[in-house]
């Protein structure tokens, strides 16, 4: 810490008229303070440092004194008061007053402690301060510094979760289109979570009830503490360069506000929304809205709900399969009997048009065979004619096919004749 | 071929052998294609049940999945 020059032996300056208030007196008890700066040490005359002019003490002696006074007598304690006059200062350390009707006090959050605090507070919000009174040598001014703030009615967790929700939202990454569908039928669920925690419990108790065909990988991270974010994103990273899942549920078992914190940061929500598989975010009980539920495909109310989501149970499953299989051989059923109806139909049809066809030429045949008759041979024969035919049944109709004892048929009307030649055929002259 | 394939295509051959005007040789081989895809779904089912696992990280960027339980 800075000391300040040395000041001269004319610049007693006390009481600058610049500071705002009149600052304490001289400690009582000298005893306290420290050896003074080297300072050029007027006529002693016995008495206590800045008993008279002469002995005038430098202003670094009295602002130390009273940083070494004030800082040793207060044990850091929480203030309560209303915000004004908030800056974040360049420098990255915020700076503001907390007072109330009779007092105010300045107050400073290094930029070290602003880690475990949700977001800067407001001017006009009613706080408590958590820190330790401080003197600053090089202004003279007591300071109060704050290593955490608590807001009344956690304002600075809902300011915080607003901002967080309206950077995520002017990204779109809050918009409804971005939610993806879940697989119906996931096989690889990658679970994000304590691998211990109650939440990986309640969805394996709900995968094994519902007797799920489903491997479940635990991808390990811390869900609440500081390094909880940083793990959560690291494990969500992990989920999507393995490639081996369809699925991801990140979450955790109920907590306090505290507990669930890292589902709030901005930095979980973002890989959540960056996940390579649709998510389902179950975070603590069913009350609890986290950020991470506003970015995931579907927020489950809690890890058991999660599950449940995620898988249908086997017998529903079969149940299914069942439907599928009465629907197809009902299917094929009735289409084998509408088939064999209009294969009925056609035979029918098909039979009536052939006896049509065949009586129509039953009448033709018997018109043409009355005609055949007119000319047949066989007309002929019942005039009393016979006609000689040899054994392959060609008519004999000359001496020359006749030889001594041949065998012959002869066709007469009613039948046929074996006969033989008796004797050498004569040719008659014509 | 996925679970969710699998129900998806018996879907279809459903719907399309409930359908109308369908060649009965074409119901046949769906009807076939539909009795064998419910046999393997029933079966995958029948051979149900959650593994638990954990991923992990190897120091080379590779991973494993090792049975928990």
């Amino acid at each position: 810490m800075s000391r300040g020059r040395t000041p001269r032996r004319d610049e007693y300056d006390l009481f600058d008229s610049s500071a705002s208030s009149p600052p304490p007196p001289p400690p009582p008890a000298a005893k306290r303070a420290r050896a003074p700066e080297p300072q050029p040490e007027p006529e002693d005359d016995g008495g206590y440092p800045g008993e008279s002019p002469a002995s005038a003490v430098a202003v670094s002696t009295l602002t130390e004194t009273a940083r070494d006074v004030v800082e040793g007598a207060f044990i850091p304690l929480w203030v309560r008061g209303e915000v004004t006059d908030f800056k974040a200062h360049r420098n990255g350390h915020w700076y503001f007053c907390l007072r109330d009707s009779r007092s105010q006090i300045r107050c400073v959050v290094w930029s070290r402690d602003q880690r475990g605090i949700p977001a800067p507070p407001d001017d006009g919000m009613q706080v408590a301060a958590f820190g330790r009174l401080t003197v600053y040598p090089a202004r003279g001014e007591m300071q109060f510094t704050v290593a955490r703030l608590r807001a009344r009615g956690d304002g600075l967790r809902r300011k915080a979760l607003e901002i967080t929700r309206k950077r995520l939202e002017a990204d779109g990454l809050l918009a409804p289109e971005r939610k993806r569908r879940l697989p119906r039928f996931p096989r690889v669920i990658a679970v994000v979570t304590s691998p211990d925690g109650a939440a990986l419990h309640d969805i394996v108790a709900v995968l094994r009830r519902r007797e799920a065909a489903v491997r479940l990988v635990v991808v390990p991270a811390a869900v609440q503490g500081d390094t909880a974010p940083l793990e959560l994103c690291a494990a969500i990273d992990r989920v999507n360069r393995w490639g081996g899942a369809d699925l991801a549920i990140i979450g955790r078992g109920g907590g306090s506000v505290e507990d669930l914190w890292a589902f709030n940061d901005e930095r979980v929500a973002r890989a959540v929304a960056s996940c390579a598989v649709p998510t389902i975010s179950a975070v603590g009980h069913e009350v609890d809205i986290s950020i991470c539920d506003l970015v995931a495909d579907l927020r489950a109310p809690t890890p058991s709900a999660a599950a449940e989501a995620a898988v249908r149970s086997s017998v529903e499953l079969r149940s299914e399969l069942r439907k599928y299989s009465l629907r197809m051989t009902g299917a094929a059923r009735s289409l084998v009997r509408m088939r064999g109806n209009e294969l009925r139909h056609l035979g029918r049809d098909i039979a009536d048009a052939a006896s049509t066809h065949v009586a129509a030429h039953r009448t033709q045949l018997e018109s043409v065979a009355g005609r055949l008759h007119a000319l047949s041979p066989l007309a002929t024969l019942s005039r009393g004619y016979a006609v000689a035919r040899d054994a392959s049944g060609t008519a004999l109709t000359s001496v020359e096919s006749f030889h001594d004892g041949d065998s012959f048929d002869l066709i007469v009307r009613d039948g046929v004749v074996p006969a033989r030649v008796a004797g050498v055929p004569r040719k008659e002259a014509s | 071929m996925t679970f969710e394939t699998r129900m998806a295509r018996l879907e279809e051959i459903a719907g399309e052998l409930e359908g109308q005007g369908l060649p009965l040789d074409r119901a046949l081989a769906l009807f076939e294609e539909g009795i064998e895809t419910l046999r393997v779904a029933a079966q995958e089912l029948a051979q149900a049940e959650a593994r638990v696992q954990r991923l992990i990280e190897r120091a080379d960027g590779s991973f494993d999945v090792i049975d928990r339980e």
